[in-house]
């Protein structure tokens, strides 16, 4: 035999799979399945009765931390290589002196009152009536990712590759011909059952306060059914091995930008109102700049927007969620002022000056009052602590001033109104050292504050992007000189300190928005080290 | 953004859209429906036609995985419901098995670095068989034969580290050789062999679930081994679980009575258990007088380690100790396991038999429930300790022994003078050769000692003083492939057939049911090449194939302790669920009643299926007796002093994470069940008063290196001890390389350190 011949038929040996012809397997076909006799005691024999659902129900005693669930419900669910529905926390503390280490198995928790399902704009969410199992229709799902944020327990995530969310859906086929889910299957030490439970008893006991294990998420929120039980409870000073680990959540820019975009015009409507009312004869000239730019950032905002869907072809499902879905409310806001907004542009254009303009303007400012409402109540209704009113309507609200205030100042200033501009110009310096304090103060006081609901969002900010307050910091400076500037300094020159002054506040809002969302603190399960 | 295909509408109801759209091809992505083969419901995009079942390859409890196959190919796998190891369940390596065989960076041709420095280039295999054979030849002639050594595994299958020992001693003619079982399973190894005369671990893991009492000393099961853990939770009787731990572990979490001693004073606390159970006459004098020697020497011995020295040694209150004893005297089953705790220390083979002394004295071994056990570490660390040919001639045979030469050389039909007499050096001992200019050449196999080995910024800085380093393995990206100057790519778990050995003696198969990738060759077959390529092809005529070489490894074994010369062939071991060690001819009709009458009963299967050794009280040394063993207690190698006030521990991280990370780093699923970066868990006490917070960095500094790490405050670590997972690449140039002296194997478990705030 040649040498070059040994290579070849080893490497041809090599090729050849041999386990199929080599092995024969004796298949059990026909009745029940060969695990199930490890899971015939970790599912119910009936059906949820009238008043009851599926719930899954955790040994927190015999939970070691092995993990098997996790990679289990990966395999017999086909989920994509990086996706899993099913997390293995570890819960940190002191007992007695000595160490507390509890490792918590989680999962979607099938809640009574799903905040998945109340804010998904498409109604992509379905409570099943029999089981109580929240399924997601995956073909409805059109990859606005409200959910993410809505869920206090992280259980939805989106996929890139199918620009659609997915999420564990309890194996309801499984348990429909008396199969076990995937992670009860696989559980070593049979720490993970199904059970019925008694929804009634679930929401009364999930009052103000209560939660599924330390550090998890006030119930009273989602009701969540999933029954965590141990014989020995968990120290009081308890928490997520996670607990002090900073990470910068996504940003979601589209949605960054549309936020931005659409309260600077918003701001711009009102501005362009308020001249026209102030004094229709003198401002007729610059009636339309304003409205037109308004128009435009409105509608490059709403077009961002579309970036941020998944699958936006199914967007005009949005009137679904209008009951329960602030997100939905948000596209029906926008919707409205851009419809609006149109017709404002013509009357501007038309008849510069007239009441007609005027009023158009002011009805799509007020619409536009509103929709930046529902958009802050989408962040609001999500009950993270960043995120809160004072916290989303303050920056919402102060955005469509300052923004309205320092874009106007630059559409003035070039129709030649310098009156108008330095006006503008001087309600912005105001306004913006007001907003700009304000966010400023509120870190250094959450950053000092170890017991502030948003210490861990300063941190985040401070260890994370220690860059962004000193930027801010000097945008300001620069907005505010440029400003005044532009108040006192050479009228020729002032309408381009006015547009750097509005330039570096729109850069100083988008960091902020940026912010906002990166630094936010999302809620989950007790995660690991 | 994703835009659906556009599909045209065929009827008028299809132009409007559903309201809600139940179902889709977005739906269909994750339909599951009955899988056949008894799987229950299986996704549809990985309906298997044909399943087969397989041992997993990555840790050495030997769970059976049943592979889901589409024309032949593995495309999913699950645990085997049926196999008597696992019964039905696997960890989420077991899980993710197949996908580190699908990683972008697996070796596809051998590479070859044509300068030092230069980068590895692809080239053919008769070209990388030459430039092997060429440049060992050229060492060989110039230094002799013990100037190339190869380290190799306990991850590859019993043919090929049989084949590759025969060939690097037989064919090739070299001395030295070694393998990373060095660093896990060599303690357990020598410590067998003095004490029962053969390494041979005397449990079956049904006696998990037959104990009373189960001691664990220097052993996490709970990740390491989570499916023996299993077989713990089933015990049935309530057991008393002792853990000896510095660390409050998972498992330590989960037993019954912790006992967090000192780091290292192990070998004083067995010592002071002995002394008590004499004190409180817990012995059984009749076992003690028919089985064993030494016992007198022994009892005389531990008097000196009473209550008062073992409680201030160990920082274990005499009551205490007193409550273990008691627990241990009480029990009517006790068994007593050990790991890595015990294996990788500085006195780790004494520390080993004074667990089997305890084992001994109390009667509790060679009944169900009971045994001094040694939890091995890699998939087929026992393959390795028995027939690697390596520290003993093939199959615990001896090179000088005449009968035992002309038996070897007689089942291999070599000539019995190729077969050296020399001893070969210990992994250790071959760094010290390079070190030294001795070792001119390295062989590495399946191994990744640039990550794993202690002091490793030595051991990286030596290789490069090496004339010619070859890295076989799956992954071209090893720490220590990088620095090869050729890459041999190996075929891996899953693209071969073969046999590996798990904890409890079980011999289960793997098998071929993926596509090696690009020009991959199993191990097996690079050996084939090398046999030709080198000239000695006539020597290893009768290794056609690995089950051929089965078949002499099973003549091998002939009155052997571990004779499996009742194994037919591979299709029995498959048939049987895995056959554990001794399976003589002569039992074979035996066994193979009671185990056909067992598939009847379950309960009688099991009795079949899990046999455990010593139950007639012969043990394997020439008089039948066991010994008692021991030796004084030597201080740590290095102390924590002023300037290195701590005591580092390392271990395993998590159940997902395996040795390096070079298999479970390639898995998004297993990486997402593991930190990221290394990190260190410290006490409270010392994180505040170094100032160090939750999650913020530090620097772990020793005389050898520094590293950084984030901060885990947490008391499952005692105030001046500190933890790091040694999944990190940094940790192991950190610990300080001291070896036992008769195991030879590294004390990662306790070294020197500084710990700071950054």
């Amino acid at each position: 035999m040649t040498e070059v011949n040994l290579i070849d038929r080893l490497l041809a040996e090599q090729g050849a799979l041999t386990a199929v012809a080599r092995f024969a397997r004796r298949h059990e076909e026909g009745g029940l399945p060969a695990q199930a006799r490890y899971y015939e005691d970790l599912i119910p024999l009936t059906r949820p009765a009238p008043g009851q659902q599926y719930a899954f129900a955790v040994d927190l005693d015999a939970c070691t931390g092995c993990k098997a669930c996790v990679s289990a419900c990966h395999s017999l669910n086909g989920l994509d290589e990086h996706e899993t529905w099913r997390d293995v926390g570890l819960l940190v503390g002191e007992r007695g002196g000595g160490p507390y280490l509890q490792t918590v198995t989680t999962a979607c928790h099938h809640c009574v009152d799903p905040a998945c399902l109340e804010g998904c704009p498409v109604m992509a969410y379905d409570k099943d009536a029999e089981t109580g199992i929240v399924r997601h229709l995956d073909d409805q799902c059109i990859g606005c990712q409200y959910c993410t944020l809505k869920c206090p327990y992280g259980v939805p995530k989106y996929s890139e590759r199918l620009g659609i969310v997915r999420k564990c859906d309890m194996c309801h086929d499984r348990l429909a011909v008396g199969e076990a889910p995937a992670c009860v299957q696989a559980c070593p030490h049979e720490a993970i059952a199904i059970r019925l439970v008694d929804v009634a008893e679930v929401s009364a006991a999930a009052t103000p306060g209560t939660r599924l294990v330390p550090g998890a998420f006030d119930s009273s929120y989602t009701k969540p059914t999933t029954v965590y039980h141990s014989r020995k409870a968990p120290p009081d000073a308890a928490h997520a091995a996670c607990a002090y680990k900073l990470q910068l959540e996504h940003a979601h820019w589209p949605l960054l930008i549309m936020l931005v975009a659409t309260q600077a015009a918003t701001g711009l409507f009102a501005a362009a109102f308020a001249t026209g009312i102030a004094s229709p004869g003198q401002f007729h000239n610059a009636g339309f700049p304003l409205v037109a730019a308004a128009f435009a950032l409105l509608n490059g905002g709403l077009f961002a927007a579309v970036f941020h869907l998944g699958r936006p072809l199914g967007a005009w499902r949005f009137f679904l969620g209008l009951r329960t879905s602030w997100m939905s409310r948000e596209i029906l806001a926008f919707s409205l002022m851009a419809t609006i907004a149109a017709p404002a542009v013509g009357a501007a254009f038309l008849f510069p000056g007239s009441p007609l303009a005027s009023g158009l303007a002011g009805a799509t400012a007020l619409l536009g009052v509103v929709a930046v409402l529902t958009s802050a109540m989408i962040y609001i209704d999500t009950r993270r602590t960043f995120w809160s009113p004072v916290e989303s309507f303050g920056r919402f609200y102060g955005a469509t001033l300052v923004l309205g205030a320092a874009a106007a100042a630059v559409v003035l200033g070039l129709a030649g109104q310098s009156a108008g501009m330095r006006a503008a110009l001087a309600i912005a310096v105001a306004i913006r050292a007001i907003i700009f304090g304000w966010e400023y103060a509120s870190h250094r006081l959450a950053l000092k504050d170890r017991n502030a609901a948003t210490h861990l969002s300063a941190l985040t900010i401070s260890a994370l992007l220690p860059w962004l307050f000193p930027s801010r910091i000097a945008l300001f400076v620069v907005a505010t000189l440029g400003s005044l500037v532009a108040i006192f300094g050479a009228p020729q020159f002032a309408p381009a300190w006015a547009a750097l002054a509005f330039a570096t506040t729109a850069a100083s809002q988008i960091l902020e928005r940026y912010t906002f969302f990166t630094a936010v603190r999302a809620p989950h399960m007790p995660g690991g080290i | 953004m994703k835009f659906p295909a556009l599909k045209i509408p065929s009827t008028p109801a299809e132009l409007i859209p559903p309201i809600r759209a139940w179902t889709g091809p977005l739906t269909e992505e994750l339909v599951r429906s009955p899988g056949g083969f008894g799987l229950g419901q299986i996704p549809d995009r990985v309906t298997p036609d044909d399943t087969t079942t397989m041992v997993c390859g990555f840790c050495s409890t030997g769970c059976g995985l049943n592979v889901h196959l589409k024309d032949g190919q593995a495309i999913n796998l699950s645990a085997d419901a049926t196999y008597p190891v696992n019964l039905g369940m696997a960890c989420p390596k077991g899980w993710e098995a197949l996908t580190p065989l699908s990683a972008p960076d697996r070796g596809t041709t051998p590479l070859v670095r044509r300068r030092r420095g230069g980068p590895l280039e692809s080239c053919d295999w008769e070209s990388a068989m030459v430039l092997f054979c060429e440049e060992f030849k050229a060492l060989k002639a110039k230094h002799g034969p013990e100037s190339v050594a190869f380290l190799s595994t306990g991850q590859i299958t019993t043919e090929e580290m049989a084949f590759l020992g025969c060939l690097f001693k037989i064919g090739m003619g070299f001395i030295h050789c070694d393998s990373n079982t060095r660093q896990c399973m060599a303690t357990a190894h020598v410590a067998y062999k003095q004490s029962f005369g053969f390494d041979a671990p005397p449990y079956t893991y049904a006696d998990f679930e037959e104990s009373d009492v189960l001691v664990f000393i220097g052993s996490n099961p709970c990740i390491a081994h989570p499916i023996m853990w299993q077989r713990v939770m089933r015990n049935p009787h309530s057991p008393e679980i002792l853990v000896v731990d510095p660390r409050a572990t998972e498992t330590a979490m989960a037993a019954t009575q912790h006992y967090a001693i000192q780091p290292k004073s192990d070998l004083t606390l067995l010592y002071g258990l002995a002394h008590l159970l004499i004190e409180m006459d817990a012995v059984r004098r009749e076992f003690i007088e028919a089985h064993t020697t030494g016992f007198e020497e022994f009892a005389e011995f531990v008097r000196a380690f009473s209550p008062r020295h073992v409680s201030a040694a160990a920082g274990i209150s005499e009551e205490r100790l007193r409550h273990f004893a008691q627990t241990i005297a009480d029990g009517k089953r006790v068994s007593f396991w050990w790991t890595m705790g015990v294996n990788q220390g500085h006195e780790s083979t004494r520390t080993a038999q004074a667990i089997i002394n305890l084992a001994l004295m109390t009667g509790s071994i060679g009944r169900p429930g009971t045994g001094a056990n040694s939890i091995t570490g890699q998939c087929n660390a026992m393959g390795s300790r028995i027939f690697a040919n390596i520290t003993s001639l093939l199959g615990a045979h001896d090179a000088n022994d005449d009968a035992d030469r002309a038996k070897i050389a007689g089942i291999l039909g070599i000539d019995e003078s190729a077969i050296p007499r020399e001893p070969s050096m210990a992994y250790d001992e071959i760094v010290r050769g390079i070190a030294e200019g001795k070792i001119k050449g390295l062989w590495v196999i399946a191994t990744n000692s640039s990550h794993s080995w202690i002091h490793q910024s030595e051991f990286n800085a030596l290789l490069e003083r090496l004339d010619f380093l070859v890295v076989q393995d799956l992954y071209s990206t090893t720490e220590t492939a990088q620095r090869a100057d050729l890459f041999l790519p190996a075929a891996g778990w899953g693209e071969k057939e073969g046999t590996l050995i798990n904890s409890e003696r079980r011999i289960g198969l793997i098998k071929k049911i993926r596509r090696a990738p690009g020009q991959a060759l199993s191990d097996f077959h690079i050996c084939q090449l090398i046999a030709h390529y080198w000239g000695c092809a006539a020597q290893f005529a009768r290794w056609t194939s690995p089950e051929a070489a089965f078949a002499l490894l099973k003549e091998v074994s002939r009155n052997q302790p571990n004779d499996m010369t009742g194994i037919r062939d591979y299709h029995h071991i498959d048939a049987e669920g895995g056959i554990q060690w001794p399976l003589p001819e002569a039992s074979l009709s035996r066994a193979t009643h009671s185990i056909e009458h067992g598939q009847e009963h379950d309960c009688e299967n099991r009795i079949s299926t899990e046999r455990r050794l010593f139950e007639d009280g012969r043990f394997f040394t020439p008089d039948g007796r066991a010994r008692f063993l021991f030796d004084e207690p030597r201080a740590m190698p290095e102390p924590p002093d002023d300037e290195y006030p701590f005591i580092l521990l390392t271990g395993r991280g998590t159940s997902s994470q395996w040795h390096t990370n070079t298999r479970t780093g390639k898995s998004d699923v297993l990486r997402k069940l593991y930190p990221a970066h290394c990190y260190v868990e410290i006490h409270p006490t010392d994180a505040r008063r170094l100032g160090i917070r939750p999650n913020s960095p530090v620097q772990l500094a020793s005389r050898r290196a520094k590293i950084r790490a984030a901060a885990f405050v947490t008391p499952t670590v005692q105030p001046g001890q500190i933890f790091v997972p040694m999944h990190y690449r940094e940790v192991n140039t950190l610990t300080f390389p001291a070896f036992d002296p008769h195991s030879r194997q590294p004390a990662y478990k306790a070294c020197a350190v500084s710990v700071a705030a950054l």
